[in-house]
């Protein structure tokens, strides 16, 4: 949730200014042609002298390890609390432990969500917890305060269950709101491309998996990954070590020790040749270009400041190859970039850009021609200077931040660097030589491994980038989630959608068993934010029954007997009229698909779709009374997969879908026993199928108005 | 990152710092005769420097037919100069260690260098090279034309809500300048010749419309004669720089549409015009908009986004300008909530902050976020060097960066509940439902 807020009201904020920036490149050796102090830049003067800040540590006796950086510039003091913890497997619960950090944060000892932010904001403070730990600041003088409300959220939180569904409503939204981000997009499925979803690293949190997470999960997850044993408290600020080591210890002496679980995971596969992954996002002015593979450097590996050196000549800020090459000579985008990341569990490359449609094949180009060339040619004399010069600089000016001493110090700890890591940067950065970096290229620059992921619009971009795969030859179509997809757009379609009906009906049992159904009575059950709901459905000689109940009370009813509806909601009673009561009358016909060949029944096929990996045949079908449903048929099993309807309600349109599965045949006739409803809920409904009758007496009381 | 932190105080208007508890920033400040000004902070804490200039010219200083100017002069002002070639204005300095960028607002444009402080010589040098002659050659401009195309794909255009700004101030405004973009037409981009640009350049990127701000490790003495050494020479301009003193009138009622763009959930933004920067009035309706949305307890998104979940985001945030602005309210409706229904949810929150006085518990929590944020913002240098430009340029008071808080300290409750009513009111506002495109068939 903060995070979603976040990059909101970024997306707001940097509209009111546009950017910076330009450079470029071309070299002459401008040497001075004239003795006039303007003709050359000044030479530098002596340089003082790099310092790097003290940090004080210790430990207490339930593992904490405590770290402080005295800094009294300002009068506030910061607490970083990190949990150094293996990364869980979430699998069929993704999202877990991002929830579970975020709850934390919504009661605690006693307080609610709205007490504990009144008590934060009221004293102008910072708190915030996460899935690793949590972050608090304050001014110097409300330090008891802010310590007090940090320690009883780690220490003494209550996992409110109105929050849990409220956080994860919010996900569920974050997630909606993220389908339409090319960059979200090309993160979520390049990472599960990359590392694979049987890493951490790989699994994409959909709405499926939120739906998954239980408040039992939070609490579970929480009693395994909050130890103070694998926990660092680091202290910036206004505030001296003996102080800092009181506070630490009446704030949080009192969490009981521990450590959290060890996990191992096996380095990710990669592609055996260029491969390229393709994401459509129909509409799209830009592509978002990722070249990407895992790799295998750990924090304080003997490459790593070397391996920096070569990225940084290769795509960091304004003077990296790729930037000069795609924006400053080519014009293709406003920045491209690469970043060559160090990690305990898997590392990883990646380049990235937007850039405009119909040069995306140029920029694949580009892209591929730099990083070979950066394995294959030694870097210039004059590049490898500017590349240190940039990182050393870099580094000084990090140094005006007290929290750069302190990441420093986290970092020598849990990566367990050698002591002086930090202290001997810059002068190990000076040794590197042009073979140095020649050396790393040809270790860690493995285009062949790349996979080339690109989120963009299909139409104009897909048939031209096939070439750069160099696995088959072809371009491997993903959804937003990383599910393979087929390319049906080239697929001729020979079959009218009155023969797609029909091939369905034979599938369900034949037009003969389906016409001798006089009802079908359904009761399914589900869960909804946190409540047991079961939702019974009649269909019987065109009458309808449907009541959604959770225990003790009826939800909604809905009621039509062949001439009037009525729908009962919360106690009152409401007439159906009108477009409403006409789509009623639909519902009140079990299998309605056999009356598709009648008269007023336009049936169209639109093409063939993947409904969640399987092909299906689009079917748009107008009823006599003009409404429409799209409806997804099974390209092999010709059962029906998905239905969507749009329907307007209080001047807003509402798109409803309905996903069939798990078919089983009931008396002779395959119905489905799974049904997801997704569009007017905060979350999908996923209703399970558990009693099913066809034609059995029907109790005649129950379409009663 | 940089570039978002540079907005978002130039936005917030906060980037100034004073506290009881700390000790006031001390500078120096004076004027060379070509009109420049100077600002200098010494801090010695770390061996770095910043070096910026802010020069007084924004997109509002534009020719109506040549929009987007001033933020293209931004990308062409790394070009090089009569004394350097293309590309090397940034390998100066990267080759010293530094970072350097740029951006430019409706109200001005600013560049700076953070470099180490042995060579603020070379800051002083390249910033006085792009003040003094710029070179800006054909190839230059052809490449960043493209370059700023493709820039507003990526921020505008491929980015979901990216174009409400644009879509909120071409209604909110109807013959002030705020009226066009900062990043402008591209037709207008595309049909400037040589010679406009040159104009543009020998209009504004002049001493007389700039100030130099220097914060760091600095000798202040050596500063001096090395500023001097350096933009000493460059002459003023000849005319006075031009300031367009247009004044647009009040909405005659509200303004309402719709806009069907990629997006998945619908939004509501509710725009209101507000005073300019450093009006008494400006710093109620500040303080209204962190009422509404500063922290999680603030009252927009404790009631929408906590209680009644109607929202999944939602907020205020005031626009500082030099002319007035707008205080803009955005909501992201929460899954199957309508946009009739969150911007109900929105007025209703406005409403109490017009009919009830806040208590004197809720004001007291204000002023507390406010000192923590003054105390907050002057951490690093380079963000002193803006702030410092700022307050010189827009309020004519460099000092407000120690004393600027008092003006927020000085506003009433009472003061609060009546600039609510004066400008947060349905006839100041424009009123805009952000739709997904799938439904703009339907509407």
């Amino acid at each position: 949730m903060h995070h979603m807020k976040y990059i909101v009201l970024l997306a707001v904020i940097i509209m009111a200014s546009c950017a910076p920036k330009v450079v470029n490149q071309t070299t002459t050796d401008a040497t001075a042609t004239t003795s006039d102090f303007r003709s050359m830049a000044p030479k530098p003067g002596p340089a003082r002298p790099i310092e790097i800040g003290d940090a004080s540590q210790f430990t207490l006796a339930n593992g904490l390890k405590v770290i402080v950086i005295e800094n009294h510039k300002l009068p506030r003091v910061s607490y970083q609390l990190t949990i150094d913890r293996d990364p869980i497997l979430e699998k069929e619960k993704a999202g877990l432990a991002s929830i579970a950090g975020e709850l934390l944060g919504t009661g605690a000892a006693g307080k609610t969500k709205a007490e504990l932010d009144e008590a934060v904001d009221y004293i102008g403070a910072t708190l915030n917890t996460s899935a690793n730990g949590g972050f608090a600041t304050s001014l110097t003088k409300h330090t008891d305060k802010i310590l007090s409300l940090f320690s009883d959220v780690i220490l003494k939180p209550t996992f409110p269950e109105a929050e849990f569904e409220k956080i994860k409503t919010q996900t569920m939204s974050g997630l909606q709101a993220n389908k339409d981000d090319p960059n979200a997009i090309s993160q979520n499925v390049s990472s599960a491309l990359t590392y694979g979803t049987a890493h951490p690293y790989g699994e994409i949190t959909n709405e499926i998996t939120v739906a998954n997470v239980t408040l039992d999960d939070t609490k579970e997850f929480y009693k395994a990954a909050f130890k103070p044993g694998n926990a660092y408290l680091v202290i910036v600020g206004d505030i001296t070590p003996d102080a800092a080591k009181a506070k630490a210890e009446k704030y949080f002496g009192g969490w009981a020790s521990g450590t959290t679980p060890k996990y191992v995971y096996g380095f990710p596969k990669t592609a055996d040749n260029t491969s390229v992954a393709f994401i459509d996002k129909s509409g799209a002015v830009q592509s978002v270009i990722n070249v990407t593979y895992p790799i295998s450097i750990k924090p304080g590996d003997s490459d790593e400041i070397a391996a920096r050196v070569m990225n940084t000549i290769l795509g960091s800020g304004f003077s990296g190859r790729l930037f000069k090459n795609l924006r400053e000579d080519k014009a293709y985008t406003y920045g491209a970039y690469s970043t060559f990341n160090s990690d305990k569990l898997v590392g990883s490359f990646s380049a990235t850009a937007s850039v405009r449609n119909e040069v995306t094949d140029s920029a694949i180009v580009e892209f591929l021609h730099e990083i070979n060339k950066l394995k294959n040619e030694p870097v210039t004399q004059t590049e490898l200077d500017l590349a240190k010069s940039y990182i050393a600089g870099a580094f000084a000016r990090s140094l005006e931040s007290p929290e750069t001493v302190a990441r420093f110090a986290l970092n020598t700890n849990m990566y367990g660097l050698p002591a002086d890591y930090y202290e001997t940067y810059l002068q190990r950065l000076q040794a590197i030589s042009i073979d140095d970096v020649s050396r790393v290229a040809k270790k860690f620059i493995n285009p062949s491994r790349a996979r080339i992921v690109v989120v963009g619009n299909k139409d104009e971009v897909f048939s031209k980038i096939a070439s750069f795969d160099k696995e088959d030859g072809k371009v491997q179509l993903y959804d937003i989630y990383a599910n393979p997809r087929k390319d049906e757009s080239e697929t001729p379609i020979n079959i009218t959608g009155q023969e797609v009906i029909d091939k369905y009906l034979m599938a369900i049992g034949g037009r003969d068993k389906i016409n001798a159904v006089k009802s079908i009575d359904q009761t399914y059950n589900m869960e909804l934010m946190g409540m047991a709901i079961t939702a019974r459905m009649v269909q019987s000689n065109g009458m309808f029954y449907m009541n959604m109940t959770a225990p003790g009370m009826s939800l909604m009813k809905q009621v039509y007997n062949g001439e009037k509806g009525i729908m009962e909601q919360m106690g009152s009673r409401t007439p159906i009229e009108g477009s409403d009561l006409e789509s009623m009358k639909d519902q009140a016909v079990a299998f309605n698909e056999r009356n598709y060949s009648n008269a007023g029944y336009v049936l169209e096929v639109k093409g063939i779709e993947d409904v969640n990996g399987t092909p299906a045949y689009k079917v748009l079908v107008t009823k006599p009374n003009g409404s429409k449903s799209t409806e997804f048929y099974d390209k092999s099993t010709f059962l029906k997969l998905k239905e969507i309807q749009v329907a307007e309600a209080a001047g807003q349109t509402m798109t409803t879908t309905n996903d069939y599965g798990d078919y089983k045949l009931i008396d002779g006739i395959m119905v489905p026993h799974t049904v997801t409803i997704s569009g007017p809920m905060p979350t999908p409904m996923v209703m399970k199928a558990a009693e099913i009758k066809i034609n059995k007496d029907v109790d005649a009381a129950l379409f009663k108005i | 990152m940089r570039l978002i932190l540079a907005v978002l105080s130039v936005i917030f208007m906060v980037a100034g710092s004073a506290s009881a508890q700390i000790n006031k920033l001390a500078f120096e400040q004076y004027t060379l005769d070509n009109g420049l000004h100077v600002i200098l902070h010494q801090d010695k804490t770390t061996p770095i420097v910043a070096v910026s200039v802010m020069y007084h010219v924004g997109s509002k200083n534009e020719n109506p037919e040549r929009t987007g100017f001033a933020h293209f002069f931004e990308h062409l002002m790394f070009e090089g100069s009569a004394n350097m070639e293309r590309g090397e204005f940034d390998k100066h300095v990267q080759n010293a260690g530094g970072d350097l960028n740029a951006n430019t607002t409706f109200d001005r444009t600013y560049y700076y260098e953070m470099l180490p402080s042995n060579q603020l010589a070379l800051g002083l040098w390249l910033e006085s090279e792009r003040m003094m002659h710029a070179k800006v050659d054909e190839k230059g401009i052809e490449t960043q034309r493209e370059v700023v195309k493709e820039e507003r794909r990526q921020r505008i255009d491929n980015q979901p809500y990216g174009s409400i700004l644009e879509e909120t101030f071409k209604r909110a405004y109807q013959v002030h300048p705020y009226k066009w973009p900062v990043i402008g037409s591209m037709a207008h981009l595309a049909a400037a010749e040589e010679a406009d640009y040159k104009q543009f350049y020998a209009d504004f990127y002049v001493p007389n419309n700039a100030v130099l701000s220097i914060a760091g490790d600095i000798d202040i003495t050596e500063a001096k004669t090395l500023i001097n050494k350096y933009f000493g020479p460059i002459p003023k301009s000849p005319k006075p720089v031009y300031r367009p003193r247009v004044v647009e009138p009040n909405l005659a009622s509200e303004i309402r549409d719709t806009i069907f763009d990629n997006i998945q959930l619908p939004a509501v933004i509710q725009a209101y015009r507000i005073p300019a920067q450093g009006t008494k009035d400006y710093y109620a309706v500040d303080m209204v908009s962190r009422i509404l949305s500063n922290g999680e307890s603030s009252r927009l998104y404790k009631s929408l986004v906590d209680e009644q979940q109607k929202a999944l985001f939602v907020g205020n945030f005031p626009l500082a300008l030099e002319d007035p602005g707008i205080s803009l309210s955005f909501g992201i409706t929460n899954m199957g909530v309508s946009v009739e229904e969150l911007e109900k949810a929105m007025d209703a929150e406005v409403e109490k902050v017009q009919k009830e006085l806040i208590s004197e518990k809720e004001f007291e929590k204000l002023r507390n976020q406010i000192e923590t944020e003054f105390v907050t913002n002057n951490g690093r240098v380079a963000g002193i060097a803006e702030s410092l430009a700022t307050y010189h340029m827009f309020f004519g008071d460099a000092n407000l960066i120690n004393t600027e808080i008092d003006r927020y300290l000085a506003v009433t409750r009472e003061d609060i509940m009546s600039a609510a009513k004066r400008y947060l009111v349905k006839n100041n506002r424009v009123v805009l439902y952000y739709m997904p495109k799938s439904q703009e068939s339907k509407s």
